[in-house]
């Protein structure tokens, strides 16, 4: 699955990034753990003491885009991202010159992708901001949506940055 | 060209790129573009698409239990409650031929009732139940293909993140749809019991020449004291959506706050332990999640193309009538299994199908079922059976092929193509209890 490389054979910068890469991971896990014991207590204030939390489906809303985007680099970096393996290992067999080459391009693929996300995230984060948009009911409960898009635009830039990571481990091994 | 013509040339063109090996939601993501950029002519606009799926495609009550449901399944093995649940089962069937593969079964079985997701069924028997298997006297190439076979039962029972996922998709009652898995996920596994046993006394040569395992070890007090932890959570996790104390979304939440305070209580998790079974959820939250964004996009696409709504009419015209219809999305999710995994194929093509079903009176619960089990058995079929991949990397024996697991899962994936037919067949099997 992974092919795990040791950091010190990386230049400083990727070593940058792995760390990165690796705190906004554990900040996901953390967010993880804390949905689980908010739905906890949900249950338990709605069954035993008769009063709900209230926000607990927007707060789980919200958070679950963080927890994927917060993981997904970590994701990308253990090798843990859906692909079929069938043809690309033949050809690195078959050709592996040819398979480096589409390898590379579809990582080129994958960071203008992620690089059109980003952008346009970062257009709409300031008028979230501005404008104090949020989730919720007023008078009940309410919650801001910029945090979420601010952690979409870093860990997008991330993602990017780590399929760049790629193609330049590819090339200097 | 039409929008029409564009949706199909991107359908065309994502099945390339994913076979050729580009990441799946990258390619789901590039064809998306594309595409909206070809049909509406403005990049701007496709880009504002792609952004907007990834703000709130998966911002919903529904998709943030999604992490909750693949953490109970951690932390329900990392307990070690797939163990026990393997002890019990495996004295029940102690003395049968083949009596080590069918216990394996049952303890899937059981322990498809703790938990939500296949791979920790798929990863947790591979650990147990594979090496004790192969020291009787199975093949390693049964022994692992059996893991893969009942590991399916893990979407089936509920509760299940795939019904979940069909629930939203379709719109339709989750608890319904669990208790619609109930009675096909229960043949199932008397299907796989029986087929071990024929196999087991027909084919020797296939399943390998299984000892006797000598005289039970465990007293019935030791077996019962394994029995009840596992008990308890069952009758937490589905006693509590039918009583109405929590919803089957909550569940997840539900039964991994129980396993964690059984698994600590009991001595047997650790903070460390429980810091691993967090990270381990994450990577594949994020995995699945990002997936179901990549997904969402594709299916906007897909519906200002047309195409969804193209194929409707062309269904109708056609006059194919419900079966032909059935029979051949059955055979497209079986073929899309063998590429992709369960969640990107039901997230592509239920929305596709709808359209087309809901205008024949079918019963949208029933489908839910059939579905997920033609989706289950793509997860046992090459070149991409996740469940095989699973076990394979879990297992980390070069002595053991992706080869012989697929073959070792074959005869299971054909009793699960059976299931499926008695289950098009007869409905009720699937809605009989609602």
């Amino acid at each position: 699955m992974s092919q795990r490389e040791k950091p010190q054979q990386d230049v400083f910068p990727l070593r940058v990034l792995d760390y990165v890469t690796q705190a906004l991971n554990v900040a996901g896990s953390v967010l993880i753990l804390l949905l689980m014991v908010l739905v906890g207590l949900d249950v338990a204030g709605r069954n035993l003491l008769a009063s709900p939390i209230s926000g607990v489906p927007e707060l789980v809303t919200l958070s679950i885009v963080a927890i994927v985007f917060l993981q997904i680099p970590a994701a990308l970096r253990q090798g843990r991202m859906t692909r079929s393996e069938a043809f690309p290992s033949w050809l690195h067999r078959a050709a592996p010159g040819l398979g480096k080459t589409l390898a590379t391009l579809f990582d080129l693929v994958a960071m203008a992708l992620i690089w059109v996300i980003v952008r346009s995230t970062w257009s709409i984060l300031p008028r979230a901001w501005e404008r104090d948009e949020f989730i919720g009911a007023i008078g009940d409960f309410t919650a801001p949506v910029w945090p979420v898009k601010l952690i979409l635009v870093v860990c997008g830039s991330a993602l990017i940055l780590l399929f760049g990571a790629r193609i330049w481990r590819r090339f200097t091994r | 060209m039409t929008a029409f013509d564009i949706g199909l040339i991107s359908l065309a063109a994502m099945c390339l790129a994913v076979s050729a090996g580009m990441f799946v939601p990258i390619a789901l993501m590039a064809c998306s573009f594309v595409g909206v950029w070809a049909i509406k002519g403005s990049p701007e606009l496709a880009s504002k698409l792609l952004a907007l799926a990834a703000n709130d495609a998966i911002s919903s009550y529904f998709f943030g239990v999604v992490p909750l449901f693949v953490l109970m399944g951690f932390v329900v093995s990392e307990a070690g409650f797939g163990r026990d649940a393997f002890d019990v089962a495996n004295a029940a069937f102690r003395r049968m031929r083949g009596g080590l593969a069918v216990g394996t079964v049952g303890a899937n079985a059981i322990f498809a009732a703790i938990t939500g997701i296949s791979i920790a069924s798929a990863a947790v028997f591979t650990k147990i139940a594979v090496p004790q298997m192969i020291r009787h006297g199975y093949t390693p190439r049964f022994a692992t293909g059996l893991v893969a076979g009942s590991s399916v039962l893990g979407m089936l029972i509920p509760p299940s993140l795939l019904l979940i996922l069909f629930g939203i998709l379709a719109e339709q009652s989750i608890g319904d749809l669990f208790i619609a898995g109930i009675v096909p996920g229960l043949l199932l596994a008397v299907f796989f019991s029986l087929g071990i046993v024929v196999m087991a006394t027909l084919f020797p040569g296939f399943v390998g020449q299984p000892q006797g395992q000598g005289e039970p070890r465990e007293t019935p007090a030791i077996l019962l004291a394994k029995a009840a932890p596992i008990t308890g959570l069952i009758i937490l996790v589905l006693g509590g959506i039918y009583a109405g104390v929590f919803t089957p979304v909550e569940a997840g939440a539900m039964g991994a706050i129980g396993a964690l305070g059984l698994g600590f209580a009991m001595g047997r998790l650790s903070l460390k332990s429980l810091w691993t079974v967090l990270v381990e959820t994450g990577l594949v939250t994020a995995t699945v999640c990002f997936l179901i964004i990549a997904a969402q996009m594709y299916s906007r696409m897909l519906a200002l193309s047309g195409v969804p709504a193209g194929l409707g009419s062309f269904a109708t015209e056609a006059e194919l009538g419900l079966w032909g219809i059935l029979l051949i999305y059955c055979a497209i999710v079986i073929a899309m299994g063998m590429i992709l995994d369960s969640s990107s194929i039901m997230l592509i093509l239920v929305p596709l199908m709808l359209p087309v079903i809901i205008p024949m009176q079918v019963d949208l619960v029933w489908f839910g079922i059939v579905t997920v089990l033609a989706v289950e058995i793509g997860l046992l079929t090459p070149p991409f059976g996740l469940s095989v991949y699973i076990i394979k990397a879990t297992l980390d024996d070069p002595n053991i092929s992706l080869g012989d697991i697929f073959r070792g899962a074959a005869p299971f994936a054909l009793i699960m193509v059976l299931v499926l037919a008695l289950v098009l067949i007869f409905p009720p099997l699937a809605t009989g209890l609602l």
